[in-house]
């Protein structure tokens, strides 16, 4: 098990679409893939349910911790980490 | 227990387990059977995959006019449909709690929504709206087009406490009284179209019940006592046996009032008075006929839609209705009040979109007949062929000039001259208008030169009078029978009309109230048209009554300044209103409040 914290750097931090983006990204890997607000850990969501991304409520300026379990989970760890310090490919 | 007040609209009591029907979506929420679990979870995999099939067209469609960035929020949609806390969650919720699709749905994003909630970020917040969009979708795609509500009524399988914000008419008329116990409703008045339905079928009802819908789930057993005007959530075992005993004495009461009911009748100095029925249902024509009714003074034909567009509806059908009545009422009158309806009736009308007012001023009734003029010659050569099997009389409803009324005669003419040269020398039906806008109310003598009868409709002609919309329950308080500008109005046409001897009736719920109808005899009106189930108490209430007092009070009462002032005049002089009626609940009079 993978653990790693990035902060949300897009203006509109994790909306709908960069939500789908997170969950299209994570679909992609076996491994189980679960996020946390650092600020508030009490609630652990699936980061492949966009409905679950989106009750994080993480605006911009929010450390998200993603913990990946699973045979590849170094790579998808990766992949999600990249995708978020890439502001999810928008506007910073 | 937990008892809400409201508004008695209908009277009698009932108890049964409660099923929700929210107008903003017209979906019932019920418990279902066992058996009904595979359906529901059919129907919610169907909503599920029209929405994912939209989705993807407007996806596409918008990635080619705005560009895939604008696009990917419809990718996002899609995924919401299949997220573990939406779709799937309702499948969960209808096997284990036995709801509705529609319920659980709503359940799955109220669980959603609570969460989000506790979320203190107004920005991030506001992204709820994107789920609710998806759910929005969700819930149109389990109901077929605009039938939804009609579809939850007719799919009831077993009876159930109706719950509701808010009934439609044409919802409500498809009520089947072995399937509906009765009704408890956040909104309506007594004289709403719901109201006046359920009392034509004897439900009891409540209105103005505040936020039963949220505080009551389905399944849940539910009172309605029409009488008290309450809701009671999970009542007490002892609250319905004291019900049942209620309503067992009832029973056996309108038997008696029933036998009472036969024969003419008339004021206790002897003037003769006529109660005919109001109904919108041939089978309420037996009931009708049992309470003493000498004839129907109005049959609602909007109701034979039923929520169905007016095209549904074929002259050959229309027919059949109008000679059953006719031949089942005979000898007495049948008077059927034409289309009284708004566009959303009509196919194609646009029904929810944005446009002109479908308010109480816009295209309805006799406009839109006249605007209309194929369908509303279909309705006239129904009705002309339904008066050859006997009496027929045509009620034009919304007339508000003879130019009006005159075009509607000449559709009847031109709608009946096949028929007439077939068969010359059939007698004419008699044309009347409904007596509702005041321009009509003002002009009744230039009115009669043209009109063979005419009908007060007290609830609209109050409503146009006060400049109160009904509807709106911020407003609804001022809705006021006796305000001394609706008995103006009412002595007056009864003025006017004396000259060419044209008969007057009267076919609101305000004769309903006793003392209303007792001022309404002084000022001269001696026909009533009236909802079968009130109809027994109104005779006996008119056999009290010497019409020469009625005409002393009617006389000070259209002088006073205030309803207070008259309600206040109606009891000093006829003290035995105010326990009016004599032996309600089957208690002997005097037994009454102490």
């Amino acid at each position: 098990m993978l653990a790693r914290t990035v902060t949300i750097r897009n203006a509109l931090g994790m909306h709908a679409r960069a939500a789908a983006r997170f969950v299209h990204a994570a679909g992609a890997f076996q491994c189980r893939i679960s996020v946390t607000r650092e600020d508030r850990d009490d609630r652990h969501v699936d980061g492949k349910s966009i409905l679950g991304l989106l009750l994080l409520a993480a605006a911009r300026g929010v450390d998200i911790r993603i913990t990946a379990d699973g045979t590849d989970e170094a790579e998808a760890l990766g992949a999600l980490c990249r995708l978020v310090d890439a502001g999810f490919g928008e506007e910073p | 227990m937990t008892r809400v007040v409201g508004l008695p609209v209908s009277p009698g009591v009932a108890w049964g387990p409660a099923a929700l029907m929210l107008q903003r979506h017209p979906a019932m929420r019920c418990g279902i059977a066992a058996s009904g679990v595979e359906r529901e979870l059919g129907r919610l995999d169907q909503a599920r995959d029209t929405s994912a099939t939209q989705l993807r067209a407007i996806h596409a469609r918008v990635s080619q006019r705005a560009g895939a960035e604008l696009a990917s929020l419809f990718e996002a949609q899609v995924l919401m449909l299949d997220d573990e806390l939406l779709v799937p969650r309702a499948r969960r919720i209808v096997e284990t709690d036995r709801v509705n699709a529609e319920w659980a749905l709503d359940r799955a994003f109220d669980e959603f929504c609570a969460v989000f909630a506790e979320v203190g970020d107004e920005y991030l917040r506001e992204r709820r709206g994107d789920v609710a969009d998806v759910v929005g979708r969700l819930r149109r795609n389990l109901l077929p087009e605009a039938a939804g509500g009609s579809r939850a009524i007719a799919g009831l399988v077993t009876p159930v406490v109706l719950v509701a914000d808010e009934l439609a008419p044409s919802i409500a008329a498809q009520i089947d009284p072995a399937l509906v116990l009765g009704l408890a409703l956040e909104t309506g008045s007594r004289t709403h179209h719901s109201a006046i339905l359920a009392r034509s079928l004897g439900l009891p009802a409540v209105a103005r019940a505040q936020d039963v819908t949220r505080q009551i789930r389905p399944g849940v057993l539910v009172l309605v006592d029409g009488d008290a005007g309450e809701v009671v959530i999970d009542p007490d075992p002892d609250v319905i046996e004291r019900a049942r005993a209620r309503r067992d004495r009832r029973s056996a009461s309108v038997g008696v009032s029933a036998t009472r009911a036969a024969g003419p009748v008339a004021t206790a100095d002897g003037v003769p008075v006529r109660f005919l029925a109001n109904i919108e249902r041939l089978e309420e024509l037996d009931g009708a006929r049992a309470a003493g009714a000498e004839g129907i003074g109005l049959f609602r034909s909007e109701f034979l839609l039923g929520g169905r567009a007016i095209e549904a509806f074929d002259e050959e059908a229309q027919f059949r209705v109008y000679r059953d009545l006719v031949e089942r009422m005979a000898p007495h009158p049948v008077t059927i009040r034409t289309f009284d309806i708004d566009e959303s009736q009509i196919a194609g009308g646009g029904a929810g979109e944005p446009g002109p007012s479908r308010g109480p001023l816009g295209l309805r009734a006799i406009r839109l007949s006249l605007g209309h003029r194929r369908l509303f010659e279909i309705q006239l050569r129904a009705l002309a062929r339904a008066g050859r099997h006997g009496a027929v009389r045509v009620l034009l409803p919304l007339v508000s000039s003879v130019d009006e009324l005159r075009e509607a005669k000449a559709a009847l003419r031109s709608a009946t001259r096949e028929m007439d040269d077939a068969a010359p020398g059939a007698p004419a039906m008699p044309v009347g208008i409904m007596i509702e806008v005041p321009s009509a109310a003002l002009t009744v003598d230039l009115l009669a030169a043209e009109a063979d009868f005419f009908s007060i409709g007290t609830n609209d002609l109050i409503q146009y009078c006060l400049a109160v919309d009904r509807t709106d329950g911020r407003v609804a308080g001022l809705f006021d029978p006796l305000h001394p500008a609706i008995l103006r109005v009412i002595r007056d046409v009864i003025r006017l009309a004396r000259p060419r001897r044209r008969p007057v009736a009267l076919c609101g719920e305000m004769a309903a109230d006793p003392g209303a109808l007792v001022l309404l005899l002084g000022l001269g009106v001696t026909e009533f048209s009236m909802t079968p189930a009130a109809i027994p108490e109104a005779r006996e209430l008119v056999r009290q009554v010497s019409m020469r007092d009625a005409r002393r009070a009617a006389l000070r009462a259209v002088r006073l300044p205030t309803s207070r002032d008259i309600a206040a005049l109606l009891a000093a002089r006829f003290p035995a209103l105010a326990t009016w009626p004599a032996g309600r609940d089957g208690r002997p009079h005097m037994e009454g409040q102490s």
